[in-house]
């Protein structure tokens, strides 16, 4: 090795972050170097806490650093209403539109038989003992629109409707505020599957 | 519409050669393996973003180089377009109009072609495979949706049987989740068979004509769709979606032990009648030839009442597989219209006036000879 080790240690650390390959991974290692130690320090506390203080809510799955997390305990909430999401991420998304008064339950992935996981490998019994046990009028189900997340949300549709909860899919189509013209041939045929009447 | 230009680099034996074309009969000549069959299949790769020959993209970059590029500049009735496909070891990257296209089903149907090679003769002798990947590869030339579902299809078929296989070997016993996915493959299965049996449809009605003109009226040519289920022509899509419900319904069992999906448009086939009779079966060399040729001319034809434009036809060393009148047939019926690419060896002993007119290029170790 060219460098001496503690950097080298600092590029390998770098490296195991997602899409960062050895030549950002060094070039940010020796910014490192230059950086004030408080902030240095800073920012390795903030790693750490990161990964200490977050864990997942016991109620809903959603990353939280207080159990049940700030969602599950708003007492504004409306009560009534789940949406099932995949991925944590999701919920930030729906949450910025600020529209959903609903609380929300991560699944922490989707069904795919390819790639190993079957309907017990995500967060579906912990949904059903949810509906079991609280009062829930609506699950509305918002998994991606793609093969996978189409399959799990038939599949927990299948499970959930016989209990008389009413069970909904988000619609896909045409993005708003865009031109018909712009549109690809595939989003448009879906979108003309899915009109509804006026 | 034609090619105008056409531009290879590190394309198989081919480090960097520029071409340009003129609308009509361009006949490239040269000796064996001196890249004659690669530059036609730069062409149809330029077109499907996929080769006719290989599904490993990896073989069409030039040996020691890191990856391909295929130009084009396409000439439509109203438009000239430039057309881009670079293949890199990870993967492809398509451009039309100098926009990049995130799906490869945006991009393929730009530039319409007809290949003709010696192993499309195995279209009526071959195997059930060739016929379905000729009718999708066809489909999806004038439908991007066909092209989508098909893909789908497969990714759901590719779920349903490891989740099949999963059940076979009690790694997991939940049916329902195998009920979902017989949904799924359902609703999409159904969808396939209209437009296949749309497009069989119009292909026949072209293909009969060509056929009874090759064969001087002695022969009649018909097409068939040959489901894995119990439904003709004339259902509709949910009758369709019915009758593939009962049947997964009644094979589910036997789908489990077995650890695959036993129905579905993957196992279906198309056949070929001349006079009544299976040409697969019992057709003579030169009849499973002229139906063979048939098909391709009516391909011809078919995009051209779908897309308003002629295709570019590429006939691949099938010169020289056809007898005299076949390949007068074929050379009237392209004469002045449609753009042709035709490879061969020597021109010596083909006497048609459409070849008289022809450009020449003569190609040799991957370079262009200048005359």
């Amino acid at each position: 090795m060219y460098y001496p080790e503690p950097i080298t240690k600092l590029i390998d650390s770098f490296m195991k972050l997602p899409g960062i390959g050895p030549k950002t991974a060094a070039r940010l290692a020796f910014y490192v170097l230059t950086m004030k130690e408080e902030t240095v320090l800073d920012f390795a506390k903030a790693l750490i806490n990161a990964k200490r203080d977050l864990t997942y809510c016991s109620v809903c799955g959603h990353i939280t650093d207080q159990d049940p997390c700030y969602i599950c305990s708003d007492h504004q909430r409306d009560k009534q209403i789940i949406c099932v999401v995949q991925d944590p991420k999701d919920v930030i998304a729906m949450e910025k539109m600020k529209e959903y008064q609903g609380l929300y339950h991560v699944l922490h992935g989707s069904i795919s038989p390819m790639e190993g996981i079957g309907p017990e490998d995500i967060n579906i019994p912990s949904l059903l003992k949810r509906l079991q046990d609280e009062n829930v009028q609506e699950l509305i189900l918002a998994t991606n629109p793609n093969i996978e997340g189409e399959a799990t949300a038939m599949y927990i549709s299948r499970l959930v409707k016989p209990s008389g909860i009413k069970v909904t899919r988000i619609a896909h189509g045409l993005p708003v505020g865009g031109d018909l013209e712009y549109a690809d041939e595939v989003t448009l045929s879906k979108a003309l599957e899915g009109r509804r009447e006026l | 519409m034609y090619i105008k230009e056409l531009t290879l680099t590190n394309y198989r034996n081919y480090e960097q050669i520029a071409f340009s074309f003129e609308n009509k009969v361009n006949v490239i000549l040269g000796e064996n393996a001196q890249g004659k069959t690669n530059m036609m299949e730069a062409i149809y790769v330029l077109a499907m973003a996929k080769s006719h020959r290989t599904s490993n993209d990896r073989e069409l970059i030039h040996w020691d180089k890191e990856y391909a590029k295929i130009e084009g500049r396409i000439e439509k009735k109203h438009n000239s377009l430039p057309m881009e496909l670079t293949i890199t070891k990870k993967g492809k990257k398509a451009k039309f109009n100098h926009i990049e296209q995130s799906r490869l089903s945006q991009y393929v149907g730009n530039l319409n072609v007809v290949m003709f090679a010696p192993e499309d003769l195995n279209l009526v002798k071959g195997s059930p495979n060739i016929r379905r990947r000729f009718i999708d590869m066809e489909i999806g030339q004038v439908s991007p949706v066909y092209l989508h579902e098909v893909s789908q299809y497969n990714k759901i078929l590719h779920q349903r049987n490891q989740y099949l296989k999963l059940l076979q070997a009690k790694k997991q016993t939940n049916v329902t989740m195998l009920d979902i996915y017989t949904e799924q493959l359902i609703e999409l299965a159904g969808k396939i068979l209209m437009k296949r049996y749309r497009f069989l449809h119009m292909l026949e009605d072209w293909a009969k004509t060509i056929h009874s003109g090759i064969s001087r009226g002695i022969e009649d040519l018909r097409i068939k769709y040959k489901p894995s289920i119990n439904v003709s022509e004339d259902d509709d899509l949910s009758k369709m979606v019915n009758v593939y419900e009962e049947k997964y319904n009644e094979v589910k069992q036997r789908e489990i032990d077995r650890g695959v999906t036993l129905f579905g448009p993957q196992r279906d086939d198309v056949l070929f009648y001349v006079n009544e009779r299976d040409v697969q079966t019992f057709g003579s060399q030169g009849q499973q030839r002229t139906t063979a040729l048939s098909v391709k001319l009516a391909e011809i034809e078919l995009i051209k009442s779908e897309i308003g434009e002629f295709p570019i036809l590429l006939l691949d060393d099938v010169l020289s597989e056809l007898d005299d009148y076949r390949q007068s047939h074929l050379l009237s019926t392209i004469q002045g219209k449609v753009q042709t690419f035709v490879t061969t060896t020597s021109v010596e002993g083909i006497d048609h006036e459409t070849l008289k007119e022809a450009n020449t290029f003569k190609i040799s170790k991957g370079n262009l000879i200048i005359p």
